[in-house]
């Protein structure tokens, strides 16, 4: 007989709650293997904590959203949103599959290039462009879609002398009825701005209006809103060729698709209750299919999701540092990645999963991770089994922001991985050194 | 007038060359020459082409017949005769007149009653005048004619003395059958000179090896037969050699069928038949004192290209449609064309959805698709794990394909909507309405298209209804036989929804193989493929659309060309060349653009344009590379090319080849595109496209390297 586990001894306090027919199990199953690779291996060769990225989800994500748009409408193309996830190896990902750039600073807009991105194929979106990125985007004939009037009336005088007229979108806002109401970025729809804005740039003959922008909001979970937000658009996108005799050729519905992560607060789990990419697509493409376009005239769909594309594949992958007992009775655990490389712990109520064979017993816990700061909570409540100290833990579906939005703060930013199609991992940003963090550093003379 | 005075005397030439199917200067020059070798032949011939292109030029014609010499060779058949035969007298010029006059009606009215059907008229109007003069000359009235000799083809021409010493000596020190070769060549003019015939050779080499070659053989063969058979114990006269079994075996073996080795093989039967008609015709004519002429030559051709145009359904011994006067030309652009223009075979019909799906049924397929109703396709949409529903996939709402937009797939008018058909659950069949929701669409009266199996009431259109390609005609779903969603697709010869089905291709298609060519032209797909539409570049297609009218300057550092686009009467767009005109045939479908044929000046500009755009895919997939060929006489390599030409009706081993494929560029669009001989690169060429329209071409083309600008005029 194979010789049993050893179980902790423990006292639980008795919850006379109601009766509840799942018993106290957990979800939690033991997470081993991402595509197949051993998580035990992973931090063996990397380090603990580490990022791991799933080029194989990556790719299903694009090509599930990808056909769920192109199989309703005759013109779809799908722009990775840099702001998401810049390391170049995700990049090339989606520029393989086929997606342009989008890009909201100078900084990224060099990333894209470095890249490989045809400069026609990058969209150049952010209400901050600054005149050289501006000269840079115009001269390579990039889609650089409008915020303001400020940047508009920059435009219109930097290709005063030009031959070439850069190709311009302006990015709109209007009320969708969801709430908040994005409305600090590009000019409003309902108050006539945005037709204003469009009217200036036809009328200054210098600039060559291709496409209408708007991005309604961020986890969006009504799908409805992109239907209101379709027609607002298609309408300027009518009145452009009926009054200013100006063909729109693509409309950026931009991003906003949610991933499955549960959103703190929410009752139920995301994966129950978030529209998937199908349902967008079905309210989005019926509404431009009916709204009147000729066959020919159909603008290009242009989508720029980000989130709802690589959340959910990638990992955080870490180790248990130490179990504790908090002051109210309350069990805690401490883990060796904190706030600081999990920005969207402060958003989602991550899933946590250990990463081997684990008691069935489960308590209610605190998971904090490892920096000297309060506000260092990763899952405020959570059931989980007793994890040992030394053994992983593996957080799910991180793959949006974190990357971009970790913090150097306290210690190094960890390793990330990417498994490819083969099994095979690939280390695509080392663990950072104290070199690199100092490097750009100086230490006046009579400091040292 | 400017234009007249070259038009007039390119009308004069082509009367020559004319008569050897030929439209080459070279040798109408040549046998214009020969004329004169006996000054009132000459003279003569041309009077009477002269006469006859005024006359048929005052009268208003047809202007491209008259500029072909259609309406004037007859004439000069009868001007040299007459020359030939007759001596010269005030009568004679009053008589050669009236003959000509009565050439031109015959050649008039007999051209257009043969043209109705499509027949050649050949030489019969001068036979028919030729015997009214003879017969009015024989006569028992006086005409005042005087015959040089009684025995007309007996009638041995003797030349100015220098040349006689000449023809002496060639006579002797050539073998005889080569000066019986000549003689009989020049026995065309109603000559017997051996010098003629031999410049007639030269001439005929440079306007075509094929021909040339075809003489040879006529020679050959009829000599050879001649030998076994003993029918002319003296041999084949001269005058029969060369205007009756020569003659014929050029004339099928390579003017009117594309020559190919079944062409050879009817002219070298043509050949014991005209032995059979000289004969018999020599007996009835004798009886009238007339020559038979070329009679036999006539009827050979006239009947065989009749016998051949009755056929249904021509698989070999193809007819010429469109004629060039040469036969290397007419055979590289049948078989050029016959690769290329499935516009012109099939009727385009394209996917009936959106975005990527896979072919789930093929043709005989396994399931379904069974004998009558074998040629059909079923189409899902599947996962990157086979699946074609998401879990759990009890419901048709979790089948990928389910609620789907489904497109009409050409243009056409709807004949047929059944919409009320009940959706089946997963698993069940509907076997009593076995199509389910079903729409056909009319394209031609024999082409009809159905998809079936839509849900129910989505369809969106009613029969009566004109569709466009790519409307909007419902949902995918399950009803009918179906146990789960997919879409039904078939092509048909009528138009019940129970119609049994016809293989039809797809004009265009791309499937994601990374191996293969990913694009599709005109081909049926096979079960398990993945397919979608090519995805269509706006930008490139906007470059490429020459409307009727559209002009645009062709411009380099030294040279400029207008070019201004048109539309014929048969409805072909080309492209014309204001200061070369040259002229470019080109197909736009939407799809691709692609040059059919070049004519004239090949310095031009528009000639680079026409090897740097001969196929262009409107797609911005680099994987997409259009393949084609160009027609063999495109080479550059001249004694190659003459190499080929001798034994094209047999093999043809130049092959031209043209790739092109789509490169991106900082600003713009950029088509490359290269020619290939046997793969040794012969061009390379770069096509330019920004804001919607043609910038320019690099090419580097035989030794030349062209940078072009392209300025749009009134666009």
């Amino acid at each position: 007989m194979q010789k049993l586990k050893y179980e902790r001894p423990y006292i639980k306090k008795l919850n006379a709650g109601i009766m509840n027919k799942f018993g106290t199990r957990t979800d939690a199953q033991a997470f081993t293997h991402i595509d197949g690779v051993a998580v035990k291996s992973v931090i063996a060769q990397y380090g603990s904590p580490v990022f791991v990225l799933s080029e194989k989800q990556i790719r299903r994500n694009y090509r599930s959203a990808y056909r769920a748009f192109s199989t309703r409408y005759p013109k779809v193309q799908f722009a990775w949103s840099y702001k998401t996830n810049y390391l170049n190896a995700v990049c090339n990902i989606f520029h393989q599959e086929g997606s342009w750039a989008e890009v909201v600073s100078g900084f990224e807009y060099r990333k894209a290039i470095g890249n490989g991105v045809p400069g026609n194929k990058i969209i150049f979106n952010g209400p901050n462009k600054p005149k050289e990125d501006l000269l840079l985007a115009i001269e390579n004939d990039s889609l650089i879609h409008i915020d303001h009037f400020e940047e508009l009336n920059l435009l219109i005088s930097l290709s005063e002398n030009l031959v070439m007229k850069p190709r311009v979108a302006i990015r709109v806002n209007m009320d969708t009825g969801v709430y908040p109401l994005w409305d600090r970025f590009g000019f409003n729809y309902e108050n006539g701005e945005a037709w204003t804005a469009l009217t200036k740039i036809v009328n200054s003959g210098k600039l060559q209006l291709v496409g209408l922008h708007c991005h309604i909001g961020t986890y969006m979970l009504s799908t409805n809103a992109y239907g209101i937000a379709t027609t607002k658009m298609c309408d300027l996108a009518m009145r452009c060729k009926n009054q200013l005799k100006q063909t729109i050729e693509y409309l950026d519905l931009g991003g906003g698709f949610p991933s499955t992560n549960t959103l703190k607060g929410a009752y139920l789990p995301g994966t129950d209750t978030v529209p998937s990419a199908d349902d967008f697509a079905e309210v989005i493409t019926t509404t431009l299919l009916n709204f009147g376009f000729t066959n020919d005239d159909l603008p290009l769909l242009i989508l720029e999701s980000g989130r709802m594309l690589i959340d959910d594949a990638g990992y955080l992958l870490g180790s248990v540092v130490a179990n504790k007992r908090l002051g109210d009775g309350k069990r805690a655990m401490v883990v060796d990645f904190g706030v600081n490389l999990l920005f969207t712990s402060f958003w989602y109520e991550h899933q946590i999963s250990p990463a081997q064979d684990f008691t069935p017993h489960v308590e209610n816990m605190t998971v904090y991770g490892p920096l000297c700061m309060n506000i260092d909570v990763i899952r405020e409540s959570v059931n989980l089994p007793l994890i040992n100290p030394g053994e992983h833990v593996v957080v799910h579906k991180v793959g949006a922001y974190n990357m971009t939005q970790w913090m150097q703060f306290i210690t190094e930013r960890p390793a990330v991985v990417l498994i490819d199609e083969q099994q095979q991992s690939h280390i695509i940003r080392t663990s950072e050194t104290l070199n690199y963090i100092e490097e750009p550093e100086s230490t006046p003379p009579h400091l040292k | 007038m400017k234009q007249g005075i070259p038009g007039f005397i390119k009308a004069i030439i082509n009367t020559y060359s004319v008569l050897f199917f030929s439209q080459s200067r070279a040798l109408g020059i040549i046998l214009l020459l020969v004329t004169f070798f006996n000054i009132q032949v000459g003279l003569c011939g041309l009077a009477c082409v002269v006469f006859s292109l005024g006359m048929v030029h005052a009268m208003g014609y047809q202007r491209e017949n008259i500029q072909l010499g259609i309406y004037s060779f007859n004439a000069l058949l009868l001007g040299i005769a007459l020359g030939t035969f007759y001596h010269v007298n005030t009568l004679f010029f009053l008589w050669l007149a009236v003959a000509c006059l009565i050439v031109v009606v015959a050649t008039i009215i007999l051209a257009e009653r043969f043209n109705k059907s499509g027949l050649p008229v050949l030489s019969l109007p001068f036979i028919i005048t030729f015997w009214v003069v003879l017969l009015a000359a024989n006569s028992i009235f006086k005409t005042g004619l005087q015959q040089k000799s009684s025995y007309l083809l007996e009638e041995l021409y003797n030349g100015p003395g220098t040349l006689a010493g000449f023809q002496g000596y060639l006579a002797i020190e050539f073998p005889f059958y080569l000066n019986l070769f000549f003689r009989s060549l020049s026995a065309v003019l109603f000559q017997n000179n051996m010098l003629i015939g031999m410049l007639m050779s030269v001439g005929l080499l440079i306007h075509s090896r094929i021909t040339f070659s075809l003489l040879v053989i006529g020679f050959v063969a009829s000599c050879a037969l001649n030998a076994v058979t003993h029918t002319y114990a003296d041999g084949i006269s001269y005058y029969h050699l060369g205007a009756n079994f020569m003659m014929t075996t050029a004339a099928v073996g390579g003017f009117f069928i594309i020559p190919s080795w079944r062409s050879y093989l009817a002219a070298v039967l043509a050949i014991p038949v005209i032995v059979i008609l000289v004969n018999a015709f020599t007996g009835i004519l004798g009886v009238y004192y007339l020559p038979v002429l070329s009679l036999p030559f006539c009827l050979v051709n006239i009947t065989l290209l009749y016998v051949l145009k009755l056929r249904k359904n021509p698989r070999k011994l193809n007819l010429i449609t469109i004629q060039h006067y040469s036969p290397e030309r007419n055979l590289y652009q049948f078989l050029n064309h016959a690769e290329r223009l499935n516009d012109f075979k099939y009727f385009p019909l394209h996917l009936p959805f959106m975005g990527s799906w896979t072919v789930s049924q093929g043709y005989d397929g396994a399931i379904t698709h069974k004998n009558d109703w074998g040629q059909a396709l079923d189409f899902v949409i599947e996962d990157e794990d086979k699946n074609t529903y998401k879990l759990p996939g009890t419901l048709p709402e979790h089948f990928y394909c389910f609620n789907k937009p489904v497109l009409a797939c050409g243009d056409g008018v709807v004949e047929n909507v059944v919409d009320y058909i009940d959706d089946n659950a997963i698993g069940q069949t509907n076997e009593k309405e076995n199509w389910g929701n079903t729409v056909v669409i009319k394209h031609t009266n024999e082409l009809y298209s159905k998809v079936s199996h839509l849900k129910k009431n989505s369809i969106k259109v009613n029969p009566g209804d004109i569709v466009k390609q790519d409307h909007l005609l419902g949902l995918c779903g399950n009803s009918g036989r179906s146990p789960e969603p997919h879409l039904h697709f078939q092509a048909q010869a009528t138009p019940y929804i129970g119609s049994k089905t016809l293989a039809y291709p797809f004009a265009y298609y791309t499937t994601n193989d990374r191996q293969s060519d990913p694009f599709h032209c005109f081909t049926i797909p096979q079960e398990g493929v993945v397919l979608s539409s090519p995805e269509i570049n706006t930008s490139i297609k906007k470059a490429f659309d020459f409307q009727p009218g559209y002009m645009a300057k062709i411009s380099t550092a030294s040279r400029s060309e207008m070019i201004e686009v048109y539309t014929d009467e048969l409805n072909q767009s080309y492209i014309y060349s204001k200061e070369t005109e040259a002229t470019a045939y080109f197909i736009n479908n939407g799809t691709l653009f692609y040059f059919t044929s070049f004519y004239g000046n090949k310095q031009s500009l528009l000639y680079y344009f026409y090897l740097t755009a001969f196929k262009v895919i409107f797609s911005s997939n680099e994987s997409i590379i259009a393949h084609d060929v160009y027609p063999v006489q495109q080479t550059t390599n001249k004694a190659k090319l003459w190499l080929q030409d001798l034994i094209a009706p047999f093999y043809q081993f130049i092959k031209l080849e043209y790739q092109s494929s789509y490169q991106p560029q900082k600003n713009g669009v950029a088509i490359q595109s290269k020619q290939t001989d046997n793969t040794i690169p012969v061009m390379e060429a770069t096509l330019n496209i920004a804001n919607n329209s043609l910038q320019g071409f690099n090419i580097r083309y035989n030794g030349t390297t062209i940078e072009a600008q392209w300025t749009t005029e009134n666009m």
